[in-house]
């Protein structure tokens, strides 16, 4: 038992920070209809400047990350500037390519300036962890656990409540209709990309005392989302959540239970498993319409 | 003044021949050249200065104690760009010199294994640094190898492990890489020799971001000592700091990415007190010592196994032409294999039938974070 609770605890750590970086993946497509792939790379450009700002530059801790998400917000905008909207009248096939591009370009960018090996950033507290009875509670995973629950109430209220995220929610279910109710797409669309990028950030920052911070970091992250995303159904909110903790927690006991260098496999085996049987995942529509 | 078609052609041939002559002719009065491929350029490019820098190091002295058969030592470097093409173009631009008698080649197998045949083709002596046993036991007769090979270091963990710490309940931990499942192997084989079967053999996908469930297995096996293989140093810090969370302390010896920099670095206290095996340590010998301090006398850095064993090559491979007293490929062969009891900054050098000079590990600890000399363990087989 008290093995189950220590793999279920590191399984729904590890999910959230997967749902964190799947629901920057969902919103990008419910807004643009297309996958953005370089979604891994704004989480490690975050986790860089959180380097820069509080290792490089001895600043304090909350001050670096107030930065650096401002940072990754003015990302938002040059990437939605540079790879979205030159490209925002053709199909989905080039605008995709583009932002493989410029997940290319960003990884090697941070090569050139920082080198290959690993860098460390310190976690937001200076206890490591909790033990609760059998179970040891890395503070770090508490802290992603909750800053996931609180980003889906928000989600939910900033969607469903506010003015703002029902003009989001118009554009991104049908362009012509929102511009004709005097909805501005492009500024719709900016605020998209500007959200999905700080929610990216958030996601390297947080994961990155744990995984520490290097140039591979988002794209090992963002393959387990994608998948998270289509196991909860693309395009949905809720089951990009659901989908990536589902996925944290499957790995985790499929690797413990089973076999441990198989542990990527069960993901993938999970997505081909919805991809066959249910297409349009949990609860999202249906994917074979889309991309 | 007429001219008979006879000395027309004399005069010809002389004419096209005099160039060829005279360079010849001044070749054989300059200097002993020495080619080595190395990255300039690539993701090694800084291991590969130093590198440059052992080379450098070791041709100085060389040079300065009266060179090699009366002549100056000259190093003609070629870029592989961290690369197997780049190293197989690197070679073959070298190899077009007839004048350069023999080549450093690299640190890393692959490289080493897709110039293999064109190292056969050329005929000369190739000294290396890759690992892999294989390389030296593949029936190719002019690679020779300035560090220890894998199945030596499976022999010293476990030799270590057993025999030092007295720990004879093993729980191996591996990479499912090449590099770990072969290391993983070569261990668990050690172990069983020396009677102490492992008690758990677990290998792990490399960028694995999670390790719980390994730790858990280690911690359930009940084992009291662990020996690892992991290929990347960030696995390595995760898998470390799960470790010491999840209350596993028990003795770790592991390969050489336990005890490098960037690990120490990433996982920090994790891993004091663990034991790894290098093949360089500064306080292992006086050959050592006195490599270190030359090293930083003229580079203002430390040194590590990256300048090591070039250095070594150079030092070694020089004795063995003056020993040899030619070039020809055949006699420095003969006389880098008689090489035996050489003090070099890797060890002690005994060159074998295959070409493999070192036959044991320095065992290392991390000491609060300083990588501090334990002992040396070698094999005479």
């Amino acid at each position: 038992m008290d093995l189950v609770l220590q793999l279920l605890f590191t399984g729904i750590g590890i999910g959230a920070v997967y749902a964190l970086v799947a629901l920057g993946f969902v919103l990008i497509f419910r807004a643009t209809n297309v996958v953005n792939f370089a979604q891994g790379e704004f989480s490690m450009v975050a986790a860089y400047l959180m380097v820069v700002f509080s290792v490089d530059l001895g600043w304090p801790y909350w001050l670096s990350f107030l930065i650096a998400l401002a940072g990754m917000a003015l990302f938002g905008v040059i990437f939605n500037l540079g790879v979205y909207y030159p490209l925002r009248h053709r199909t989905y096939l080039p605008v995709i390519i583009a932002t493989i591009g410029a997940s290319i370009l960003l990884s090697n960018s941070v090569l050139a300036i920082y080198g290959p090996q690993p860098q460390v950033l310190q976690g937001w507290f200076d206890t490591p962890g909790i033990q609760l009875g059998p179970v040891y509670l890395d503070s770090q995973y508490l802290l992603i656990i909750g800053v996931t629950i609180l980003l889906v109430l928000f989600n939910f209220w900033f969607f469903e409540k506010t003015l703002l995220g029902k003009k989001l929610q118009a554009t991104s279910q049908d362009k012509e209709m929102a511009s004709l109710l005097g909805i501005s797409v492009s500024t719709m669309i900016m605020i998209t990309f500007i959200y999905s990028a700080v929610l990216g950030g958030l996601a390297g920052i947080l994961v990155a005392p744990v995984l520490f911070v290097s140039i591979q970091m988002g794209s090992t992250i963002a393959l387990k989302a994608f998948a998270a995303t289509i196991i909860g159904g693309f395009g949905d909110v809720a089951g990009a959540i659901v989908g990536g903790l589902a996925l944290g927690v499957i790995e985790t006991f499929g690797a413990a239970y089973i076999s441990v260098p198989y542990k990527d496999g069960f993901a993938f085996l999970v997505l081909i498993a919805f991809l066959v049987f249910r297409p349009q995942g949990i609860f999202g529509e249906r994917v074979a319409e889309k991309a | 003044m007429k001219l008979t078609r006879r000395e027309f052609s004399a005069g010809l041939a002389a004419g096209l021949a005099a160039p060829a002559l005279m360079r010849s002719a001044w070749a054989q009065g300059a200097t002993i050249k020495i080619g080595m491929c190395v990255p300039v350029t690539g993701p090694a490019a800084e291991q590969g200065l130093w590198a440059q820098n052992g080379a450098k190091l070791a041709l100085a002295a060389v040079n300065k104690a009266g060179g090699v058969l009366g002549k100056q030592v000259e190093l003609v470097i070629e870029d592989d760009q961290t690369t197997n093409p780049g190293i197989v173009l690197a070679f073959s631009k070298l190899a077009a010199q007839s004048d350069i008698v023999a080549f450093l080649g690299s640190i890393r197998s692959t490289q080493v294994q897709a110039m293999a045949p064109d190292v056969i083709k050329v005929g000369k002596p190739v000294m290396i640094g890759g690992t892999n046993p294989d390389l030296t036991h593949s029936g190719n007769p002019w690679l020779f190898r300035f560090r220890p090979n894998d199945n030596y270091s499976g022999r010293v963990i476990a030799d270590f492990g057993v025999n030092t710490l007295g720990k004879k309940k093993w729980a191996i931990v591996h990479s499912t890489d090449a590099f770990g499942t072969a290391g993983g192997k070569a261990l668990s084989e050690a172990l069983t020799k020396l009677g102490a079967p492992p008690v758990l053999d677990q290998g792990y996908a490399n960028q694995s971001q999670d390790f719980t469930p390994v730790v858990l297995a280690v911690k359930q096996s009940g084992a009291d000592v662990l020996g690892t293989y992991f290929t990347f140093e960030n696995d390595l810090g995760i898998f470390a700091r799960q470790l010491r969370q999840l209350g596993v302390n028990i003795p770790w010896v592991g390969s050489p990415s336990v005890v490098a920099v960037s690990s120490t670095k990433l996982a920090g206290p994790a891993l004091f007190n663990t034991y790894g095996v290098a093949d360089f340590a500064e306080d292992s010998s006086d050959a050592a010592k006195a490599f270190g301090k030359a090293y930083r006398d003229a580079y203002k850095t430390a040194p590590d196994n990256q300048s090591a064993w070039p250095y070594d090559a150079i030092t070694i491979l020089s004795a063995a032409i003056n020993k040899a007293g030619s070039t020809d490929p055949n006699k420095i062969r003969d006389a880098i294999l008689a090489t035996q009891k050489f003090a070099g900054a890797e060890g002690e050098y005994n060159f074998d039938k295959n070409g493999d000079g070192l036959h044991g590990y320095n065992v290392v600890k991390n000491d609060k974070g300083k990588i501090v000399y334990d002992k040396h363990i070698d094999f005479n087989d």
